[in-house]
C-alpha cells in the first residue's frame, strides 16, 4: 500500500501491522533458539497469561502456571503454524495447561456441584464485605466448576460445545454453572 | 425471587434459549419486574466480565523461565559465536546509537528557548536533515549492506519459513519507512514522524541483525 495521503492514520495502520510481523518474525527466531525473541513474546502476552491462570485458579497457582506455560511453549514454537495469531495459540496451550494442572491440584473435587448453595458463600456475604471485594476477587470466591465456566465463557469467549469439551462436561451444564456464576457475581458489581 | 424462568435469563440473554421458548420468557418478562431487574443485572455482569484489565503478575516471571529453558546459556554461546560478525553488528550499533543521540539532542534543542537571533534560517530541525536522509548517509548504508552481506552469505542455512518472514518484514519496513519519508515531505516538523522514522530504521537494522546472526550460527 502507497502512501497517497500523508496522515497519523495510515502510519499507525502501517505500526499495527509492523507490530503483527515483528511478533511472527519474533515466533520465527525464538523457534530458533534466540532467547531475546522469545523474552519479548514473553512480555508482550504475559499480563494476558497470568490474568487467565489467576482467574481460572486463583493467585497463588497463578505464577507457577504462568512460567509453566511460557516454558511449553517454547518446546513447541516449533509446531506452531502461523495459520493462527501467536496470541491465540498460546492462549489455546495456556488453557490446556491449566486445565491439566488442575486436575493436579485436586480442585475437580466439587467442580460441578451444580446446586446453587455452593455459591451461597459467594452470594451472601454481609453488606459491608460486599463492598471491599472487586468483581475480580469476588470471582475468585466462585466454586471452581462456575469460575472456569465463567471466565472461559464470559472473559475468553468461548462457547458452551468448547468448554464442555474442554471440561470433559455436557453443554447442559456448562450452560447452568455459567448461569449460577452470574447470579453470585450481579451482587459485586459496584 | 425466583421463578421458573429465572434459571433461562443466562440462555435467554447469550441466544441460546430455543426459539420455542423465547415468545414465552419475553411475555413472562413484560408481566415481572423481578425477573427484568436479574435480567439487567445479568447483563451488566457479562458487560463487566468483558470489560476486565489483564494484570500482570506482581514479580517478573522472565528469569524463572529463562532458567527453566536454557537461553541464558543459548545467549551465551551464541554469542561467542557471533565475533564473526563483529564488525557489522559494531557497525549497525553504532548507527543506533548515533540516531538514538541524534533524537536526544534535538528533543533537547526543541525544548529550549531559542532566541530570535540565534534561530536557524532553515525551517528544518537538526534531526529532520538526520533522519530524512538517514538512509542516504554512508555509514547507515554500509550497515545495512554488511548484515545483508552477512544474511544472503548464512540464507541457505535457514529454513525456507524464517526466510520467508524475514522477508516479508523487511518489506513491511521498507514501506513504513518510505511512507514515514513521503509524510515527512508534506509535515517537515513533525516531530512524531520524525521519531517514526527513526524507530522504523533501528526496526531494519536489528531485524537485519537478528536475521544475520541467526544466519551465521546455523550449522
Amino acid at each position: 500500500m502507497e502512501l497517497t495521503t500523508p496522515g497519523v492514520a495510515t502510519l499507525r495502520r502501517d505500526l499495527d501491522q509492523t507490530a503483527r510481523d515483528a511478533e511472527t518474525a519474533d515466533v520465527a527466531l525464538a523457534a530458533s533458539g534466540d532467547g531475546r525473541a522469545f523474552e519479548r513474546l514473553y512480555r508482550t502476552h504475559v499480563a494476558r497469561i497470568h490474568s487467565l491462570a489467576r482467574r481460572m485458579t486463583g493467585e497463588e497457582h497463578a505464577d507457577d502456571l504462568t512460567q509453566d506455560v511460557f516454558v511449553r511453549a517454547w518446546s513447541k514454537l516449533s509446531t506452531f503454524r502461523a495459520e493462527a495469531a501467536f496470541g491465540t495459540w498460546l492462549h489455546r496451550l495456556a488453557v490446556n495447561v491449566i486445565l491439566a494442572r488442575r486436575t493436579t491440584l485436586g480442585t475437580e473435587r466439587s467442580r460441578y456441584d451444580d446446586s446453587e448453595n455452593v455459591l451461597d458463600g459467594v452470594a451472601s456475604r454481609p453488606h459491608t464485605a460486599e463492598l471491599s471485594l472487586d468483581f475480580e476477587a469476588a470471582l475468585e470466591r466462585l466454586p471452581d466448576g462456575a469460575r472456569q465456566v465463567f471466565v472461559l465463557h464470559d472473559i475468553e469467549g468461548y462457547r458452551h460445545e468448547e468448554i464442555a469439551d474442554l471440561l470433559g462436561i455436557v453443554p447442559g451444564t456448562s450452560k447452568s454453572q455459567l448461569h449460577h456464576a452470574r447470579m453470585a457475581l450481579r451482587q459485586h458489581l459496584e | 425471587m425466583s421463578d421458573t424462568w429465572t434459571n433461562r435469563l443466562s440462555e435467554y440473554l447469550d441466544g441460546d434459549l430455543p426459539a420455542t421458548e423465547r415468545p414465552a420468557l419475553e411475555a413472562h418478562l413484560q408481566g415481572c419486574g423481578d425477573c427484568r431487574t436479574t435480567l439487567a443485572q445479568l447483563r451488566r455482569v457479562v458487560a463487566r466480565a468483558q470489560a476486565l484489565d489483564d494484570r500482570p503478575p506482581t514479580a517478573d516471571l522472565w528469569p524463572a523461565i529463562a532458567r527453566h529453558v536454557g537461553v541464558v546459556s543459548l545467549d551465551a554461546r551464541r554469542a561467542r559465536r557471533r565475533l564473526s560478525f563483529t564488525v557489522p553488528q559494531l557497525a549497525a550499533a553504532a548507527v543506533a546509537l548515533a540516531l538514538l543521540s541524534g533524537g536526544s539532542a534535538w528533543l533537547m534543542l526543541r525544548r529550549s528557548p531559542v532566541s530570535p537571533a540565534s534561530r536557524p534560517t532553515t525551517t528544518r530541525s537538526p534531526i529532520l536533515t538526520n533522519v530524512g536522509t538517514y538512509e542516504a548517509n554512508p555509514r547507515y548504508a554500509a550497515a545495512v549492506a554488511s548484515l545483508e552481506r552477512v544474511l544472503a552469505h548464512g540464507r541457505s542455512r535457514l529454513d525456507t519459513a524464517t526466510v520467508r518472514v524475514i522477508e516479508k518484514n523487511l518489506g513491511i519496513i521498507d514501506r513504513a519507512i518510505r511512507d514515514a519519508q513521503s509524510a515527512l515531505a508534506a509535515d517537515p516538523a513533525n516531530s512524531y514522524l520524525n521519531l517514526h522514522l527513526a524507530q522504523e530504521m533501528r526496526r531494519k537494522l536489528e531485524l537485519l541483525r537478528q536475521a544475520a546472526a541467526l544466519a551465521g550460527t546455523r550449522t
